[in-house]
């Protein structure tokens, strides 16, 4: 609900769901009232809690009569001896929005007494200073309603029993019968299944995300056994290309990007280490509760394991304001970004709504954002986590220990050197932090607190490195240094290789630095502590949390992990369950898959969604079981087409009664080009590549930009996944086609129709060119016959023969092209040429196919999946 | 090319669009204003109004790095009298941009002020020609924000928030009006030097649909990302090519009649090839007389990159952009922090009469009444000084004007403390500054939402008010 943006600021009031409404009639006659017994009391109560001492929303301070007369960011709240005019009894009674309190109106008494008061002169006994409630009534607790404990998301999963339908023969297995029980209900019967052609594009694009060879639908179209699905769904769940296609639904998730976003924009060079771990990871059918507890805290879990390292990359991706002047700020902007994604991501719940209050909609206690919160509270990101297991690690330690033990004395020299210019140094660059900050900084390193520590680590990027400060040093001292520097230099042949390094979340130590309950989210404005824990709602009991052995951390996360991971959680199952869902059918049985809260939508056949979560938990949280349990259904194997009696009864086809034709995402778009021409790389993982930019996407003189596409030539044709993303320069292409704003997580993608995509997939110059070379292709095998040639062009690009009608619009226009271009040959013009003619075929005929590859690739059916 | 051949392109192009759709491609063409039917794949669809709107447009002058309100538009004697003291310690700022620079002495300004027009609003001698506009400026001298850093301020500037993820203000325009001439973008950005701070989010849609984000104006004949056809291709080619794509699309479509995004998608290709001449020709100049070249400013070197920016968007607004945007110094030229004198002098000067050309020209063609101009940078500067002669970042106190679209001019509205630390009187918040622009355009910013992870999600957060005293 609130979206990360607004809680750093201090001035937001704090309405969420605007309180609409218009001033009842008002009471009758004023009553006297006594600002000790009547207003204080109501001013208390109602009203500090927000323009009160720890937050003075608006900037409004009603602790005292100054304060109510000065005013907040709008001007004075009261104008004495006027109510009509003055603001607070205007936000009391709705006249002005919002009304005021947010999310209760006082009684028409209360408004009559505050009224009285202020028409009398809004008189402040004694020029008192009212004091704000101890315990404000944000952090309630204990008052959930029978009903949200009822709330479907929050039961336990009991795995439906497979509903009796009428038409048996359909329900080819119990996801088929959940789907019919439902379509049945409403006088609906499903659509005949798809044909076989439309079948197989359909489940390659669905789980490799590229269109399948003529020849594998030939293969597949000849393969009359009842299991030639089941082997083409198989095969595909066993190619590379699956974890390609799946893991990017994942990067959507966990917001990855290979920057940090903000002016800096930083390069996380080795962010690109949890792409990869995110692909193999379904490339092996990783089970679902392992890839959780790898996520979370895989480095306290699964020590042993580099992948479980990496692993844990997911908490680091936030975007990060390096600049920030307030090392605390930044933390805690870290902070709700880990909070919110892990809420929405695992949990299919929005817990940012809870960050400044209780949650308006959904039983989440504003305390249960930080008990969240907490169990992250030692954390920071470790840039260079060594990827090193058994053995070798054991090696590596010996050896560095040895160089660590030899060169001990000399490294003590140069820190003696620099030492001074550092504190100084530091001192200077650190003089507008906080105080606080700053002490945290330049405590020495063994007297610092936990949160001193976190303090530093989030300092670290601001602080003068050796290098910088060798630079400074003169004369004598400078000399010197560089004589231990060489001296040191002398025993590189015994520090062993730096190995590869990961950017993971890892603990500071075994205790956590304290967590509050943060009064509107405010990161200097602490209620009471809170401890880690779970939704209340859901485990109201502490956490288990042990350190665990061998790692120097806090066990928080393993906690969590554990928690999250555990079958009988209500939510971990169905969440994903439904997002498998969704990704296959374009829409989830609960369409807002990461909004399960009353908010959201219901799901649609609820009894479904269960059976799908117990059978996910039986099946070892197994994914590719899912995928293989839903493609197999006839329900996913229906037809996209559309049915007027069904439409009129169910528009939006929310039961299933037809499979829902969409567009492709602009990766998928790109890829298929570049595979049916034959040219995409298989390689797999690395660091992002720097595909080519269309011209002039960047200012001449920008020093932002930072993109080298010349670096890459020769992997300019990897698949999308592999492409850097840089969160302040989206890939052209992919952004105009949806792709998600990388700042938080996306659960879902816009399928938008704008101008922006055919200028990109019409004018962009590589897309010519792969048309070029597509053309050269289908030319080389299909030879010199016009029809011979127009039937490979449709059986590569789009998986079948032309109609008759196709062909002979496509032939007239090469007739017809073919015109145009020879008059541009005949005056020397250049035209784009298929990479390979075969011989005796005409200049401007080759031409004007390479403009016939480039229209069906513009094609409707080419960009969607039907 | 022969003559004959291109027409009967065009014509084979045309003539295919199929009963329905060449009405609306024509429509398109013919520069629509009205409110036609909103297809429900059309996102860009004109949309109602909240109420009646002031202004038809806006053109956004973005001052970007921090222009100094106390030495343009808010006069400070008191920092003669106070000149190298230190603040008091109760106005000192607990944080600053630039470490240390609050330990510093107040700086006056070394411009001459004086007072302007009927109104007598005051200006000082680095803005001769917009000064001569006072009277249809309204002055906003209290406005503040919360973003202490160029990315944060320029990002809540935009969008309302100083992270990224939010839609910019004219994302939301779109989202609140749909277009008013498909054959061009309906929010267009334009810049000067560099890319601003925070790249391409500054224009973004964050989490409205990428439809309603900005398209930013290149320099040249070219102005929009592919507006080109590949090198190697003529128009003529590229409608025979659209010819057959229409063809074939048609043909596949013949059994999905019900799936208006398939219609969409036909029409998406239509509009494009009617942008790749109607951007182009929204950019041409040549048939711009010198006397308008000379008001802009486009015959001296130090104003003709902005000068020409202030005539293009005069050009847009023409032709229905709802939303134009143009930095002055983007990527943090105003960024005074080591010397005003120098880089003010720079920016003042190539902005001055561009900007002067443009209220001129607006309102001799009659199009200032409806068109909504604002002026200002993401936060203004420190009184006290920076290195000697620089001044810091001050997001608590700053200028920005509006002038036309329905605002009364020559009035100041609020104010700044003695030597302009902190805005004062009538303080004016972004979301403030927001609201205004929204009302001036005919929405209310509490009605124009979007759900966005359960909430009801609007451009002003939680927060802003519109500034009353804005609008006669």
């Amino acid at each position: 609900m609130l979206t990360r943006h607004w809680n750093a600021s201090r001035l937001g009031a704090i309405l969420c769901g605007a309180a609409l409404g218009c001033a009842a009639g008002l009471a009758q006659t004023a009553p006297k009232s006594t600002f000790t017994t009547d207003v204080a009391p109501l001013l208390t109560r109602k009203c500090l809690e927000c323009h009160g001492q720890v937050a003075s929303m608006s900037n409004l301070d009603l602790r005292t009569r100054e304060g109510a007369l000065k005013g907040g960011q709008h001007g004075a709240a009261i104008t004495p001896g006027d109510a009509a005019a003055s603001r607070l009894y205007r936000h009391l009674t709705g006249q002005q929005q919002p009304q005021m309190p947010l999310g209760g109106r006082l009684t028409d008494q209360e408004i009559a007494t505050v009224k009285a008061w202020i028409d009398g002169g809004a008189g402040w006994d004694n020029g008192v200073t009212l004091v704000a409630p101890a315990k404000p009534a944000a952090t309630s607790e204990n008052t959930f309603t029978d009903q949200q404990r009822r709330y479907w998301a929050f039961q336990k999963v009991v795995k439906s029993s497979v509903p009796p339908v009428k038409n048996r023969g359909w329900a080819h297995n119990p996801v088929d019968a959940f789907v019919l029980a439902k379509l049945e209900g409403k006088g609906l019967r499903p659509n005949p299944p798809a044909d076989k052609i439309t079948l197989i594009r359909r489940a390659y694009f669905d789980l490799i995300g590229l269109p399948p060879s003529p020849e594998e639908v030939q293969a597949f179209l000849a393969d009359r056994s009842p299991n030639a699905f089941t082997k083409v769904v198989d095969s595909l769940l066993a190619s590379p290309r699956y974890g390609e296609r799946w893991g990017r639904h994942w990067l959507d998730l966990a917001r990855y990007a290979d920057t940090a976003g903000f002016k800096g924009d930083e390069t996380r060079p080795n962010m690109w280490r949890y792409r990869d771990y995110v692909i193999q990871s379904f490339n092996d059918d990783k089970p679902y509760d392992r890839f959780i507890k790898e996520q979370i805290a895989g480095d306290e879990l699964y020590p042993d394991d580099s992948a479980s390292l990496i692993a844990t990359g997911l908490n680091r991706l936030w975007p990060d304001e390096s600049n920030l002047a307030n090392p605390m700020l930044r933390r805690q902007e870290i902070l709700n970004d880990i909070t919110d994604t892990v809420g929405s991501v695992f949990m299919g719940l929005t817990y940012g709504c809870a960050r400044c209050h209780d949650h308006k909609f959904d039983p989440i206690l504003h305390k249960d954002y930080y008990r969240l919160q907490a169990f992250f509270a030692a954390s920071f990101n470790e840039d260079r986590a060594r990827l090193l297991e058994g053995p070798k690690r054991d090696e590596f330690r010996r050896q560095y220990a040895a160089w660590d033990i030899t060169t001990r004395d000399i490294r003590a020299k140069m820190d003696a050197i620099l030492s001074p210019l550092r504190l100084e140094a530091t001192s200077k660059r650190l003089s507008n932090y906080p105080k606080e900050a700053q002490e945290a900084v330049l405590t020495p390193a063994e007297q610092r607190n936990p949160m001193q520590w976190q303090m530093y680590l989030r300092s670290r990027s601001r602080l003068p490195s050796a290098a910088a400060l060798e630079k400074t040093l003169k004369g004598e001292e400078k000399q010197r240094y560089a004589e231990l520097k060489q001296q040191l230099a002398n025993f590189d042949h015994i520090k062993p290789a730096e190995p590869p390094v990961a950017e993971a979340m890892v603990d500071n130590g075994h205790v956590a630095p304290p967590t509050f309950v943060l009064a509107k989210g405010v990161w200097d404005a602490p209620l009471a502590e809170v401890q880690p824990g779970f939704l209340t709602i859901l485990d109201p009991n502490p956490p288990s949390i042990v350190p665990p052995e061998g790692v120097n951390s806090t066990g928080r996360r393993s906690a969590l992990a554990k928690w999250l991971a555990n079958p009988a959680n209500p939510l971990t199952a169905r969440v994903m369950v439904n997002r498998i869902w969704q990704y296959h059918f374009g829409r989830g049985v609960t369409a807002s898959s990461s909004d399960f809260g009353v908010m959201g939508d219901r799901p649609t056949n609820p009894q479904l969604l269960d059976y799908l979560a117990a059978t996910f938990v039986e099946n070892g949280w197994s994914i590719k079981k899912m995928h293989r349990l839903i493609m197999l259904s006839n329900a996913y194997q229906q037809s996209s087409a559309y049915r007027e009696e069904a439409a009129q009864i169910d528009p939006d086809n929310k039961l299933g009664w037809r499979f829902d034709r969409r567009r492709l995402e602009g990766e998928v778009i790109r890829d298929s080009i570049l595979h049916v021409s034959g040219q995409l790389s298989s390689k797999m993982g690395g660091p992002g590549i720097f595909a080519p930019l269309p011209k002039g996407i960047s200012m001449p003189g920008s020093k932002y930009l930072n993109w080298d596409s010349a670096k890459d030539a020769t992997e300019a044709n990897r698949r999308s996944v592999y492409l850097f993303v840089k969160r302040n320069l989206p890939y052209p292409m992919f952004e105009t086609f949806d792709f998600p704003d990388t700042s938080e997580s996306c659960a879902r993608r816009y399928s938008t129709v704008n101008p922006a995509q055919p200028l990109a997939m019409m004018n962009d110059e590589m897309i010519l060119d792969w048309a070029r070379v597509l053309a050269g292709r289908i030319l080389n095998d299909a030879g010199l016959s016009p029809q011979q040639q127009v039937e490979r062009a449709y059986r590569l690009v789009l998986n079948r023969a032309p109609k008759v009608e196709e062909s002979n619009a496509v032939l007239a226009f090469l007739d017809w092209h073919s015109g145009i271009i020879s008059r541009r040959l005949e005056r020397n013009e250049k035209v784009a040429m298929p990479d390979r003619v075969p011989e005796g075929m005409p200049p401007a005929r080759s031409a004007a196919f390479v403009d016939f590859c480039h229209t069906l690739v513009n094609s409707n059916e080419f960009v969607y999946m039907n | 090319m022969t003559r004959q051949s291109q027409i009967s392109s065009r014509r084979r192009f045309l003539g295919q669009t199929g009963s329905g759709l060449a009405g609306v491609a024509l429509t398109h063409m013919l520069h629509e204003d009205g409110l036609l039917a909103a297809a429900a794949a059309d996102p860009l669809a004109p949309k109602q109004p909240h109420h009646a709107p002031r202004a038809k447009s806006i053109i956004w002058l973005f001052m970007e790095g921090g222009p100094s309100h106390v030495d343009l538009f808010d006069p400070k004697p008191k920092l003669k009298e106070l000149a190298g003291q230190p603040i008091p310690e109760s106005m000192r700022p607990k944080v600053t941009a630039m470490p240390g620079t609050s330990d510093n002495g107040l700086m006056p300004s070394k411009r001459e002020f004086k007072q302007f027009g009927q109104s007598g609003l005051w200006v000082s001698d680095w803005y001769p020609e917009i000064a001569q506009h006072v009277d249809e400026m309204a002055v906003i001298r209290s406005c503040w924000t919360d973003g202490i850093n160029h990315v944060g301020g320029v990002t809540e500037m935009n969008t309302g928030s100083i992270l990224g993820g939010r839609p910019s203000l004219g994302a939301w325009v779109n989202y609140g009006l749909g277009s008013a001439n498909r054959n061009l973008p309906s929010f267009v950005v334009m810049l000067d030097d560099r890319d601003p701070i925070g790249g391409a989010r500054e224009w973004g849609a964050g989490f409205l649909p990428a439809s309603y984000q900005g398209m930013q104006f290149r320099r040249g004949d070219t102005p929009l990302l592919h507006l080109k056809p590949p090198a190697g291709m003529t128009d003529e080619q590229q409608r025979s090519e659209l010819s057959l794509l229409k063809q074939l699309n048609q043909i596949w479509s013949k059994d999905k009649s019900e799936d208006s995004e398939l219609d969409a998608r036909i029409r998406s290709y239509e509009l494009a090839y009617n942008m790749q001449s109607a951007a182009p020709e929204a950019v041409d100049l040549s048939k711009e007389s010198d006397v308008t070249r000379r008001l802009y400013g486009m015959d001296e070197e130090e104003t003709r990159a902005f000068g020409t920016n202030c005539l293009l968007a005069r050009r847009m607004v023409e032709r229905g952009v709802r939303f134009v945007e143009l930095y002055c110094g983007s990527g943090s030229g105003w960024d005074a922090h080591v010397n005003v004198e120098e880089n003010h002098s720079k920016w003042c000067r190539a902005s001055d009469r561009p900007i002067a050309g443009l209220l001129t020209d607006l309102k001799a063609r009659g199009m200032l009444k409806d068109t909504l101009v604002v002026w200002g940078g993401e936060f203004g500067r420190t009184p006290f000084n920076e290195k000697g002669v620089g001044r810091d970042h001050n997001p608590w106190g700053f200028t920005i004007w509006m002038a036309g679209g329905g605002v009364k001019g020559g009035q100041n509205i609020g104010s700044t403390d003695d030597i302009g630390m902190y805005a004062q009187e009538q303080k004016a918040h972004v979301h403030d500054i927001h609201a205004s622009m929204l009302w001036a355009m005919g929405l209310d910013h509490l009605r124009v939402t979007h759900m966005h992870n359960g909430r009801a999600e609007r451009p002003t957060v939680v927060a802003g008010e519109v500034i009353k005293p804005l609008f006669s």
